[in-house]
């Protein structure tokens, strides 16, 4: 009793000192991971199993770790060092892919293929943020697409908030819909032993169909907005050559080479047997190599604080795991549906889209995940498979609805607020929101007529 | 090329120090910026400057908005960052002004031909002055004061290491209430011809 009641403490304060950012995030779960070992399992349980199973160093040297042929790898608790190598190995190469300038690069070409005219931009750009992010982090999608975007709003004088929130929104759907596209959907199958393709052919297909019905909808919001706009009034000519944003040829080239292996390794991981921490390892390897004196400079941007932060939330969530609090919330959510799957797909989906809309996605993810599984267990009839896309999908675009509901909300409402475009808490959910309830809506509607 | 001068004025809601301000801009024939920058602003960018303005001296909301590798979606701190990057600009362009506010005395510490002051002054005299710009009673304008004076305090803390009104954060602090907006004026002039003459 009093290790679950300390657990819930520890957990609350982490989310409360995590909105308040009185200290940096990752300081937080540090912090709040490093008293879950003492006071959760050392002076409420006196567990030292409790402690090894939660830092999980031992999983380094299991071959499933790295590699895993012909069958998933075994749900795991405790630190989730697969995801962790998989983003930092992410990381590395995306700063590689950065510094040679090949989003700029892509972006503006995108822009030039369609005659530099507004509406055009504003359709392939949300395509571009879907289908980048599915593969890269949107926060490094949004900081490079936002940016290319209020550049051409000075350049063919058009508004570019309503564009900058349609790619926010088309980021954090396309992150939906693999496996790498999202960190929950990286924790999701990581831990429950998930392929590339169970996600692509799962929450994928929502993501398509739902992609579609967005498309229409933000261009009939926005559409008399971007009308509005001064385009074509300069020559071409006079606009930026795609090319200049290359700032060294043959390492752009190189970092196109490796992305386009890191994508044929995630979507073919399954039938190589590869897993995703071998795939960060060896992206990371090769883009080091490739970067030759630069790979030091490449390796000071990596974002540890992130990783960091992961390493103290997957502490503090195992408090409650091993506690047996997600448990009791298992119970809970399991007594509220009756047992009916319909309804608990229906409750995980909406509290999870409702939740990630206004706290952190992640420490949500992580914390329903042992719940899902502990539903999945205890309910007669209940496929975990199914809650997990109910839960991917629901953390995934449910942050889309305000705009402290995902980093790349923030990233892009900050990156247009520096020029001076201020997105408020209402223009943001006015349109963001009604996009977000549409989405959970068709993908209920499918997981149902699918799975049930 | 006559030497830059800037000159920051902090001061209490009140006290006169908008006005000691712009005394002290006419006296030296230089720029004042005040809440105005953010016109200027806006028309370099093409924007509106009530969508800016808004969002002028306040602090933000930790429950609202979130901090994310480094970018703030909060509009009270991006307004702030456009507001500093515009006095570091004038700053670095060897231009001459006056600013009210804005954290400037922080800012620009770095500027030599800095000075920064701020005015205060003693609540019934401040509230009197209140009541005759604002056509108030007394005791909307001692709320008003202390609501603004708050406000100021939470924009200021927010961006800058010593607290506002601190002394340490100044050259100069004078009470506008014993000596009036002309006698802060010529404080002031006095003290910036010292600094010149020490530095020569």
């Amino acid at each position: 009793m009093l290790a679950q009641v300390l657990a819930i403490i520890i957990f609350l304060a982490m989310f409360l000192l995590i909105i308040l950012e009185i200290w940096e995030r990752q300081w937080i779960t540090l912090a709040c991971g490093l008293l879950t070992l003492l006071l959760v399992f050392g002076l409420g349980m006196h567990s030292m199993g409790a402690i090894m199973r939660t830092l999980n160093l031992q999983s380094f040297f299991t071959t499933g770790f790295w590699y895993a042929a012909g069958e998933s790898s075994e749900a795991s608790s405790g630190i989730n060092w697969q995801t962790i190598i998989f983003i930092a190995g992410m990381m590395i190469m995306v700063e590689g892919m950065a510094k040679v300038g090949f989003f700029r690069w892509l972006c503006m070409e995108i822009a030039k293929m369609v005659k530099y005219q507004v509406i055009p931009i504003f359709m392939t750009f949300m395509l571009l943020s879907f289908v980048l992010a599915m593969f890269i982090d949107s926060i490094t999608v949004i900081l490079f697409l936002a940016a290319v975007t209020i550049e051409l709003s000075q350049l063919l004088e058009f508004d570019p908030v309503p564009m900058i929130l349609s790619e926010i929104f088309c980021a954090n759907l396309g992150g939906s819909a693999t496996m790498c596209g999202d960190p929950p959907n990286i924790i999701i199958g990581t831990s429950l032993g998930y392929s590339f393709t169970d996600f692509i052919t799962n929450t994928g297909l929502m993501a398509v169909v739902s992609l579609v019905f967005v498309v229409i909808y933000f261009y009939f919001a926005f559409r008399k907005e971007l009308k509005k706009s001064g385009a074509n009034k300069k020559d071409h000519a006079s606009y930026p050559d795609p090319k200049e944003a290359i700032t060294d040829k043959r390492g752009f080239i190189a970092s196109c080479i490796i992305f386009l292996c890191a994508v044929v390794l995630l979507v073919s991981h399954a039938q190589t047997g590869l897993t995703v921490s071998t795939i960060g390892v060896a992206i990371a390897l090769i883009t080091l190599i490739v970067a030759g004196k630069d790979a030091v400079e490449l390796l000071k941007k990596v974002d540890y604080k992130t990783l960091l932060f992961f390493v103290g939330l997957f502490v503090v969530v195992s408090g409650l795991e091993e506690t047996g609090v997600l448990k009791i919330l298992a119970g809970f959510i399991g007594s509220v549906s009756g047992g009916n799957i319909a309804v608990m797909i229906a409750i995980i989906i909406i509290v999870s889209a409702v939740a990630s809309a206004f706290i952190d996605n992640i420490p949500f993810a992580a914390t329903m995940i042992p719940v899902i599984t502990d539903l999945a267990s205890d309910v007669a009839g209940v496929n975990l498979t199914v809650l997990a896309w109910a839960l991917a999908i629901g953390t995934d675009i449910g942050g889309s609805a305000t705009p402290i509901g995902a980093s790349a909300n923030v990233v892009g409402i900050a990156t247009a607020a520096r020029e001076g475009h201020i997105i408020k808490w209402g223009k943001y959910c006015k349109y963001m929101a009604p996009a977000t309830i549409i989405v959970v809506a068709i993908s209920l509607a499918m997981i149902y007529v699918r799975y049930l | 090329m006559e030497k830059q001068l800037i000159i920051s004025v902090g001061r209490e809601f009140g006290s006169g120090g908008h006005e000691v301000a712009q005394k002290l801009a006419d006296d030296y024939g230089i720029a004042l910026y005040d809440h105005d920058l953010l016109k200027e602003i806006a028309a370099k960018k093409n924007l509106k400057s009530e969508d800016l303005e808004a969002y002028d001296e306040l602090k933000w909301n930790r429950f609202l908005y979130r901090t994310v590798r480094g970018l703030n979606s909060s509009p009270e701190q991006n307004v702030a960052n456009l507001q500093f990057d515009f006095l570091k600009e004038k700053a670095k362009s060897g231009e001459s002004f006056v600013v009210v506010g804005r954290c400037s005395e922080t800012i620009l510490r770095e500027y030599e031909s800095m000075v920064s002051i701020f005015i205060r002054g003693d609540k019934p005299q401040k509230a009197e002055r209140i009541m005759k710009y604002y056509n108030m009673n007394e005791k909307d304008a001692l709320g008003f004061m202390k609501e603004k004076d708050k406000r100021r305090k939470q924009y200021h803390n927010r961006y800058c290491p010593i607290a506002w009104g601190d002394s340490r954060n100044y050259d100069l602090v004078v009470n506008s209430s014993r000596v009036g907006v002309d006698g802060c004026v010529e404080q002031v002039k006095h003290y910036i011809d010292l600094v010149r003459k020490y530095h020569k």
